[in-house]
């Protein structure tokens, strides 16, 4: 196998790094130089790349256009190559690459954006999982409650941003009518995405204090501290009402003590 | 001596000698509220790794009314890195689910060292190759518990090693490794333009009890110069010289479940079922002419 893996190596180098090492000389030129004949495999794994980007990152693509786009694809692509098989699996970095990306710097939003993309698909994929099971959680002693932890449901995701990407992302979706001005200095945004029953994603905004009581959830606080960190962020937070709120929408869908 | 091959069975139910089409998403609610005249539908693997969501809902659905087969694209069953284990899982945990009839790979390779270059690479027709590809092609039969078909793909290069041609290297693979054949005609086309071999001579070579399924699907004419290549883009309807290659095969493999694939520029539903019923209408010409 010696001789196979080594041409595997020399073949994956040439495409994904440019490198013609020594294989240029294993290619048969008939009709067409092996040059010519690399090129078809180097632009189809770069098309195929590229297009499992763009269908993960069409807003992004959308706010820098098309060849841009492209162009910042065929540079991610080398440097962060696919780990798996399954192409849904492929441009989890983008938004990390994006904001270390010198010609795409003056877009500042850009990476909270992809950001945005990146969790609306993993939530697009995530598993299903019941509701909470509020006759276990009567159970639990009321003077307890505080020592509980939860679980998010794994197809919601929360996010954070200093630019209102939502609005940049409602205005850059296909079917978006009205005026898509975006008003840079509007301001930041708390998101929860949540996928529902019926299957469609939600993007909901929240105020400091709900978003700090999830978010504190999701790692694994308990309910105690959880509270604690939404009342220092907003001391009006409405927890019991925020926290069943959560329960019934699915977002909360596992205790533990 | 080389160990008889085990020999595995397909999935329960049958797939009828009847032309299926390739399921895509943007087809989903149609297909499952027109139930398109077809005799069965074929899905990426991949696209149902997900762990929930709409794919697999729909497809749950959609199960309910059509025998299915599963084709993969990511395997990477060519790769001498060692098999992904995880891709080997989700693909069986798929399988268990859906309980397609065929469950189909490529011979090909699309990742070394880790890194995927996501798309069907050909190996070199050589000893070394064909020995690994029986051994990962037994090694995935044994994970999965069933047999695997191996489809041949289109190919730009032809390597200057190869000491063996393209259609005694799978008729070797089918005999050591027991798996079946998912012949796809257009990739012969394809090859045979781009290469310059006789597809009539690949067609004679196949060893007909192997094959199981047979794909057809567009291609696209690239110009170098003076040089033409073929590439097999999935984007347009089937060539009318890839619909003649067709007919050969049906004459020497009799009628084949046959699928209609269509990947990128996706036409409306009614296209692919219209190219499903050219494919049946010649199945059911050569039967005629074949019993006058």
């Amino acid at each position: 196998m010696a001789r196979l893996r080594e041409l595997q190596a020399d073949f994956a180098q040439a495409v994904l790094d440019g490198v013609d090492t020594a294989f240029g000389h294993c290619i048969r030129a008939s009709g067409l130089g092996g040059g010519r004949r690399l090129q078809v495999y180097r632009n189809n794994v770069f098309l195929s790349l590229t297009e499992a980007l763009k269908a993960v990152y069409p807003v992004t693509q959308r706010l820098v256009g098309e060849d841009f786009f492209r162009y910042a694809a065929a540079r991610y692509i080398p440097l962060h190559p696919s780990t798996s098989g399954n192409l849904h699996d492929f441009g989890g970095s983008l938004p990390e690459f994006l904001a270390t990306f010198e010609p795409a710097a003056a877009l500042t939003y850009l990476p909270d954006v992809a950001r945005l993309e990146w969790a609306y698909h993993q939530v697009f994929h995530a598993a299903h999982h019941p509701p909470l099971d509020l006759a276990a959680l009567a159970v639990a002693p009321a003077e307890r409650h505080g020592e509980l932890t939860f679980t998010l449901h794994p197809a919601a995701r929360l996010l954070v941003s200093a630019f209102p990407i939502l609005r940049i992302w409602q205005v850059n979706q296909a079917d978006f009518v009205g005026d898509p001005t975006v008003d840079l200095t509007e301001g930041g945004i708390r998101l929860l995405l949540i996928r529902r029953e019926n299957l469609e994603i939600e993007l909901q905004p929240l105020p400091a204090g709900e978003f700090a009581l999830l978010q504190a959830l999701a790692e694994q606080q308990d309910f105690a501290t959880a509270c604690e960190r939404a009342l220092a962020v907003q001391p009006d937070t409405d927890l019991p009402a925020l926290f069943s709120k959560h329960v019934q929408q699915g977002a909360l869908v596992d205790f533990s003590r | 001596m080389v160990a008889k091959p085990a020999r595995y069975r397909l999935g329960p139910g049958t797939i009828p000698a009847q032309a299926g089409i390739g399921l895509r998403a943007p087809h989903y609610l149609e297909v499952l509220e027109t139930r398109p005249p077809v005799g069965w539908l074929e899905a990426h693997s991949e696209n149902y790794f997900g762990a929930g969501g709409k794919p697999l809902y729909y497809l749950e659905r959609i199960r309910a009314h059509y025998p299915l087969s599963l084709h993969g694209i990511g395997l990477s069953i060519g790769s001498t890195d060692a098999l992904n284990s995880r891709h080997l899982d989700r693909l069986k945990t798929l399988i268990r689910r859906f309980e397609p009839v065929l469950v189909s790979e490529h011979l090909s390779w699309s990742s070394v060292g880790g890194r995927y270059l996501n798309d069907l690479l050909p190996l070199p027709y050589t000893e070394e190759a064909l020995a690994h590809m029986v051994r990962r092609v037994s090694q995935v039969q044994d994970y999965l518990e069933r047999q695997i078909l191996i489809e041949n793909v289109s190919s730009y290069l032809q390597y200057t090693e190869s000491t063996l041609p393209e259609w005694e290297f799978i008729a070797a693979l089918t005999e050591r490794s027991g798996c079946g054949l998912l012949l796809d005609v257009n990739n012969i086309y394809v090859s045979a333009c781009n290469h310059g071999f006789d597809p009539g001579v690949y067609l004679q070579a196949i060893p007909a009890a192997a094959v199981r399924e047979i794909h057809l699907a567009g291609f696209t004419v690239n110009r170098f110069g003076q040089r033409e290549i073929l590439i097999d883009t999935h984007n347009q309807r089937v060539y009318p010289q890839v619909w003649a290659l067709y007919r050969q095969a049906v004459r020497r493999f009799g009628p084949i479940p046959t699928l209609i694939e269509w990947d990128t520029d996706l036409p409306a539903l009614e296209v692919l079922v219209d190219e499903a019923r050219r494919a049946d209408a010649i199945v059911g010409e050569e039967r005629h002419g074949a019993a006058a």
